[in-house]
């Protein structure tokens, strides 16, 4: 027969606040244990939708695009381009739909220290470090969010957000100290919209549908499980993520695609050229290049030099001259993207061109 | 309705002496679009693309009517230096020469036009495609007009008391009879009909290819130096 174990006052104090200890031990230590997110089959995606895809404009997906269980892959052809192969419903879409499902339950699940709930606040105008986030109802992001990975190129950012994901115009996440969009993991519950311009980076993933706004540019993936995603004049790009993150799909990953420290062995460099309106057919118009990790642009029109810009805006103005005319942009990369020459024709229209001159008429009749 | 339409539109057809193209058609021997070089200063033209080969003639960088640049055909470039192979305006008719690129400036048109004698027809094309079929006067047996390739050198707004306003495209060809016209040096041009006699479809000019008012108006307002011009029987 045991003997009843009698206790002082401090002696039950200091259980409980050893109890207590283990408890915040065990909890920090799961979550710096995070699994890592894997996406297996999807990743060589930078588009997979659910039930459609639809795309507006002069997009530009570096990337396979595909979507299952849906069939419909609206608007990829000119002036769109997809640089990747196309799965609509196919074994390798479906295939991708089921590894996307797993990874976003495992992003889902990867727990969350109490700081890191950022429920209620504007991921706007923050800096973060590597970790779980949560939101327990709807995301906002107006302007920029910077990720860092404090030199660990294995660094996983994943954010649980409970419902939709909205930025505002504008917007950007920035990678720095050796953030890797490819380690960065976007668990939406319901939606995501991407506002006008957003630059965003990371792996989209999301249970119902994903819309980018005009000129949105994503350097990671876009992934719907069930809806639609929808696309207008954007520029996605995942081919530093082809092999997989670092820390999930069992590839090496480049790990130097951040903003802040390119690598000159990444090719994450994007770039699309687009012309700005004309109020009037005498009036000229703006040509302008943009993407990611431009270095240098140089604007030729016709195989004359018309503009060199090495900073941001990489924006020419071309006069109206009559006829038709060629204008190209050569255009450099900060990495070791290949370089690439952008180009469209344009014609002045009749009023532009043609007025001719007084003279006199000498001519044989 | 339908019947005053088709009937206004018939009229209009007979007022302008136009004839609207069928729905765009290709044709493979037209080009797309055609090269060109704008001379920013007066140029030497020479028979080969070398500062040592014997010289053609002076190219002007201004056309003598209305002293707009000149614009030149451009039919193909050196392979090394830089130069090029135009057509150049003048006698001999559709004669070529080699000159620099320096001082020049590259171009390009959508537009070409042909002047079929047989037909009296002049066709223009926009982007290898028919744009407009107009119907012409051309020259007489006596007067004829040259046949061969050539380019439109400049666009003339004429005054209301010239003869073949309201425009005139003065082009490179001259005539093969008629060394001097009316203090001219026998050019050919593509113009109106104001204060010249001859119907359309008819061959009644002293080489010039005359159209209807509202074609040369039309014409004025999209074709311009440099665009390449073929007279074909």
């Amino acid at each position: 027969m045991s003997r009843p174990i009698h206790l002082s006052r401090v002696g039950r104090a200091a259980i409980a606040l050893a109890l207590a200890l283990s408890i915040i031990f065990f909890a920090a230590s799961s979550a710096a244990q995070a699994a890592p997110v894997k996406l297996a089959t999807a990743s060589p995606f930078v588009v997979l939708g659910g039930s459609t895809v639809t795309n507006t404009g002069p997009s530009t997906l570096n990337g396979d695009l595909g979507v299952a269980p849906g069939t419909a892959l609206v608007g990829f052809g000119l002036p769109a381009t997809v640089n990747g192969a196309t799965h609509a419903n196919d074994g390798v879409a479906k295939q991708a739909q089921l590894d996307l499902t797993t990874a976003y339950n495992v992003a889902a699940g990867q727990p969350v220290a109490p700081a890191n709930d950022l429920t209620g606040t504007n991921l706007g105008n923050r800096t973060l470090t590597a970790g779980a986030y949560r939101y327990t109802s709807s995301a906002q992001l107006t302007g920029p969010l910077t990720l860092d990975a404090q030199g660990d190129p294995d660094a996983q950012f994943v954010f649980e957000i409970a419902s939709a994901l909205t930025t505002a115009s504008a917007s950007a996440v920035v990678l720095i100290n050796g953030a890797s969009p490819c380690n960065v993991y976007w668990q939406v519950g319901s939606s995501a919209t991407l506002g006008t311009t957003t630059a965003f980076q990371g792996n989209l993933m999301a249970l119902t549908s994903i819309s980018l706004n005009n000129g949105a540019s994503v350097t990671g993936r876009v992934l719907a499980r069930n809806g639609q995603v929808s696309l207008i004049n954007n520029v996605l790009n995942n081919a530093g993520c082809r092999t997989g993150g670092t820390s999930g799909d069992g590839g090496s990953g480049d790990g130097t695609g951040g903003t802040g420290n390119q690598g000159r062995t990444t090719r994450n460099g994007t770039a699309i050229m687009r012309r700005g309106p004309r109020s009037d057919c005498t009036d000229g118009f703006s040509a302008t290049v943009r993407g990611h990790l431009i270095k240098r642009v140089v604007f030729r029109m016709d195989g004359r030099r018309i503009g060199n810009r090495k900073k941001s805006p990489f924006r020419v103005f071309v006069r109206a001259a009559p006829g038709r005319h060629l204008i190209r942009a050569h255009v450099t990369f900060k990495d070791a993207t290949r370089a690439k020459t952008l180009r469209f024709h344009y014609r002045a229209c009749a009023a532009a061109v043609l007025e001719p001159r007084r003279g006199p008429s000498r001519l044989t009749g | 309705m339908t019947r005053i339409v088709a009937v206004a539109a018939g009229l209009l057809t007979a007022a302008t002496g136009c004839v609207l193209a069928t729905p765009a058609r290709a044709d493979s021997t037209v080009r797309a679009s055609q090269p060109l070089v704008v001379l920013l200063h007066d140029h030497i033209a020479r028979t080969r693309p070398t500062l040592r080969a014997p010289r053609i003639e002076a190219v002007g960088s201004l056309r003598p009517l209305t002293r707009v640049r000149t614009v030149l055909p451009v039919l193909g470039r050196a392979a090394r230096g830089s130069w090029v192979k135009v057509r150049l305006p003048g006698r001999p008719n559709g004669h070529t020469g080699w000159i620099r690129t320096w001082q020049t400036r590259p171009a390009q048109t959508e537009w070409q036009i042909r002047v079929k004698l047989s037909t009296r027809q002049v066709v223009v094309f926009r982007d290898g495609r028919v744009a407009r079929r107009f119907r012409a006067v051309v020259g007489t047996p006596w007067t004829p007009t040259p046949r061969g390739r050539f380019f439109v050198e400049e666009a003339i707004a004429l005054s209301s008391g010239d003869h073949g306003g309201p425009f005139a495209l003065a082009t490179s060809a001259r005539s093969e009879v008629l060394q001097e016209f009316d203090g001219g040096p026998g050019q050919i041009g593509l113009h109106g009909t104001n204060h010249l006699a001859g119907a359309l479809g008819t061959a009644a000019s002293h080489g010039c290819v005359r159209v209807s008012t509202a074609a040369i108006t039309w014409l004025a307002g999209r074709i311009g130096s440099g665009v390449p011009l073929t007279i074909a029987s």
